[in-house]
């Protein structure tokens, strides 16, 4: 946020314009009766008596369409990402809340279950999900969002119990839990869709198959690099007064609270920082090169943090080789977690241009003509990209000839904004599907591919060589 | 705003003198929040601190209007007639915006003049409705503050109650004071010469705003659209009621935020009168306020501080 507000600065748009404003002193004493103490209560009330009034005026109030038919929802886990897709679940159409599972009953479960309250879902809350399967047959979709080694258990036994399946990624910490979820979703026939929230990004999907595909504006890719740079932050806590009882943590598969919190830093509970933050990117390298990688070479280890909470490594850099349609092509990839700069992002760079697109919306999508690549006038009159922001030539004035910094390439984005929060098109993508209305964008089969290559880095960086995937490994 | 600016000159007095008193800090909102916490825990301390600046980070993805895909962009793209969704924080932050644009006569205006009234707030559904076109909201006037508020509800689920917690030192929320003393010591001092300090203050359960302008900066009355003069600094104390804590919440009881209004209410005694921020004061029992006016000559030193409302915050005047 800015501080750039009216304490700061700023040219005022109406002031001038505008028709006066009623006499500052004259409100004044309108407002005499309101209590400091009471401000935001009476705000509060006031803002209910206006909502009644329309809710009065309006004969038939506008809902979502009538004939959109009601999704009946559950979700289970209710921890940071839960909480994420419910914010963004809330803003779609035709959703009803029914049930919120979360074995932290004492805090994040009671959180989302109010936070629900206030949109006039009436939930209730379960500590254990197969009680909330036995007891809630209307529901029709559950959306998953636990620690990653809960993932395939979760999943497959919602499906089987006939729900509708969202699952956050990674699939799984373990191929063998991912191919379960696979074969889960083919006997049951109902919809399952991973978490890879980018393919149903709109800007993404412009850059795909307008400018990649189509258009082709890269020419012939040969590099890839991408990154999520993190910084350091101490171990997640919990308030003491909410701590989950002993037992109940071993019965969920947690030795303490603070594995329960930082699960991610365990082995047999997350898949490492490679699977947390570079498995959504990793994920673009297959989808945008349209093939599957044919090896992997990666370096990690435990640089920073504490061994004794920290069991797997906190940086890692891997190198994927692509045998693409349009030939060979090397990707690097890392992740650390000790220092934040330049975020996350995906880049990629062929003969004719390049493309350097982050989820970010503030960094959005650039892209870098080469100056030897043909014009791309056509495909800037059609909108598929901006008109270039020509890199100044600076004169060097003082030089005592005419001495030029070299020319930068000119710079073009992409005018697809995502207004919404980042996981909402994902979901609207799964219930649409879920509607007999849409195709999933990451159906079972299309996010194990990604597991594969995604968990084959972990296998590098203990056998320290350069592992080779075998076409067969991707299919199931 | 720069990243160190202190609006008002509101600081801490004797930091390094205060028992065990630890202090985090986080970039966010293009300032630096920071939450000074008495605990003998560093680990457990520092993990609060920790969530609490997860909390200021989601809202900033909310309330930010340079995030093209937060609630307020989404307002800010809002054609006449149309209608959007916010999260129930955004929500609260434009009712409270509102109460205090009416509280104040339109003297604090999240819209900076492009029609603040047009945008209709309905807090059952969380959704706002523009009535015209063009309202662009800007919550740098009380989003700091409203996250300071809500920083300190979490440090009371965790159990911390000795904590003061600021945004940029222009939003500070004082929680109960650390041992040995009765309140947090805080100063209040002449923003174009910072270490003149004009008052001291032992505070808390207290929201403070504070505004202010250095050489050369302005300050724009949404009344006229010109730079407004005759204050420097502007300060508000606002009482954190009990109600305030976390235990209320639960209760379903609406949010008091404190914080929040002091925030806002410290914007528009920029620009008000002394008459005016007496009459709002007098109405207002709780209501504090300093006013630091521009001396009429320039000259530094020779104005003194104005104090408005009944004193809760165990003011004393220095500049005598």
């Amino acid at each position: 946020m800015a501080g750039e507000n009216e304490k700061d600065k700023g040219t005022p748009k109406a002031g001038a314009a505008g028709p006066r404003k009623l006499d500052r002193r004259e409100v004044l004493t309108g407002l005499s009766t309101v209590p400091a103490l009471g401000l935001f209560g009476y705000a509060w009330n006031k803002q209910r008596q206006y909502q009644q009034a329309k809710a009065e005026a309006a004969a038939a109030p506008a809902e979502a369409p009538k004939d959109l038919q009601v999704i009946n929802v559950a979700l289970l886990g209710a921890g940071a990402q839960g909480q994420v897709l419910t914010d963004a679940m809330l803003r779609i159409p035709g959703l009803r809340f029914r049930a919120v599972c979360d074995i932290w009953a004492e805090y994040n479960q009671k959180r989302v279950v109010n936070s629900l309250a206030k949109f006039k879902h009436e939930v209730r809350g379960y500590e254990d999900y197969r009680e909330m399967l036995d007891k809630e047959k209307e529901i029709d979709a559950v959306v998953i969002a636990s620690p990653d080694f809960w993932h395939a258990q979760h999943a497959v036994d919602c499906l089987k119990a006939g729900k509708h399946v969202y699952c956050e990624k990674e699939m799984s910490n373990t191929l063998e839990g991912a191919r379960s979820m696979v074969a889960a979703a083919r006997e049951t026939g109902k919809l399952l869709q991973i978490g890879h929230q980018r393919r149903s990004n709109p800007r993404y999907l412009h850059c795909y198959e307008k400018l990649l595909r189509e258009a082709k504006l890269l020419g012939r890719v040969v590099t890839v690099s991408g990154q999520w740079n993190r910084a350091v932050a101490p171990d997640l806590g919990a308030p003491a007064r909410y701590a989950i009882p002993d037992a109940r943590l071993t019965q969920y598969g947690f030795k303490d609270m603070h594995q329960f919190r930082n699960w991610r830093w365990y082995k047999g509970k997350g898949g490492g920082p490679i699977v947390d933050l570079g498995s959504h990117q990793i994920d673009i390298y297959s989808w945008f090169l349209g093939a599957n990688p044919t090896g992997v070479m990666a370096s990690g280890g435990l640089l920073y943090h504490d061994p004794a909470t920290h069991e797997w490594y906190d940086t890692v850099m891997a190198v994927y080789d692509f045998e693409t349609p349009m030939g060979k092509v090397k990707a690097s990839y890392q992740t650390q977690t000790t220092n934040g700069s330049q975020g996350y992002f995906e880049n990629f760079m062929g003969d004719q241009g390049t493309l350097l697109l982050s989820e970010s919306e503030v960094y959005g999508a650039k892209l870098y003509r080469d100056p030897n690549a043909p014009a791309w006038d056509t495909w800037v009159q059609n909108g598929y990209v901006s008109a270039p922001k020509i890199q100044e030539i600076k004169e060097k004035t003082e030089g005592v000839t005419d001495v030029r910094e070299s020319v930068s390439p000119d710079e073009h984005k992409v005018s697809v904004v995502l207004r919404d929060p980042y996981h909402q098109p994902h979901l609207q993508n799964f219930f649409n599907a879920v509607r007999g209305k849409a195709k999933l964008n990451c159906p079972p089969e299309v996010a194990y591919e990604s597991a594969v290559a995604v968990l084959k880095v972990n296998e590098a960086i203990e056998a320290g060589s350069r592992l080779s995937f075998k076409p067969e490994d991707f299919r199931i | 705003m720069d990243r160190d600016r202190t609006d008002g000159g509101l600081l801490i007095e004797r930091r390094g003198e205060l028992g065990d008193v630890r202090r985090f800090s986080h970039e966010a909102m293009a300032t630096v929040f920071e939450v000074h916490l008495a605990h003998p825990d560093e680990r457990y301390a520092a993990q609060a601190a920790q969530a609490a600046f997860e909390l200021v980070d989601r809202l900033e993805r909310e309330l930010s209007r340079f995030l093209p895909n937060s609630d307020i962009a989404r307002v800010n793209h809002l054609a006449a007639g149309g209608t959007t969704q916010v999260s129930p924080s955004a929500m609260e932050c434009l009712v409270i915006a509102r109460h205090v644009f009416d509280l104040t006569g339109g003297a604090f205006d999240v819209s900076i003049g492009t029609g603040l009234p047009s945008l209709e707030l309905d807090p059952d559904d969380s959704m706002v409705r523009a009535t015209t076109d063009g309202v662009r909201i800007d919550l740098g006037g009380i989003g700091k503050g409203y996250a300071v508020d809500l920083m300190a509800e979490q440090l009371g689920e965790w159990g911390l109650e000795k904590a003061l917690v600021h945004g940029g030192f222009s939003s500070v929320l004082a929680l109960e004071a650390p041992e040995g003393v009765d309140g947090w010591p805080l100063t209040l001092s002449d923003p174009g010469s910072p270490s003149r300090v004009l008052a001291r203050l032992s505070v808390r359960q207290m929201a403070l705003g504070a505004s202010g302008l250095r050489k050369g900066d302005h300050i724009v009355d949404p009344y006229t659209g010109e730079p407004a003069r005759g204050c420097r600094a502007a300060w508000v104390a606002v009482p954190r009621p009990d109600t305030a804590r976390h235990e209320a919440r639960s209760e379903g009881r609406p949010r008091i935020a404190a914080a929040a209004v002091a925030d806002a209410l410290t914007t528009a005694f920029m620009l008000m009168s002394p008459e005016e921020i007496e009459t709002l004061c007098e109405r207002n029992p709780g209501l504090e306020a300093w006013v630091f006016p521009e001396p009429d000559d320039g000259r530094p030193g020779d104005a003194s501080l104005l104090h408005f409302g009944d004193s809760a915050s165990g003011y004393t005047s220095t500049s005598l």
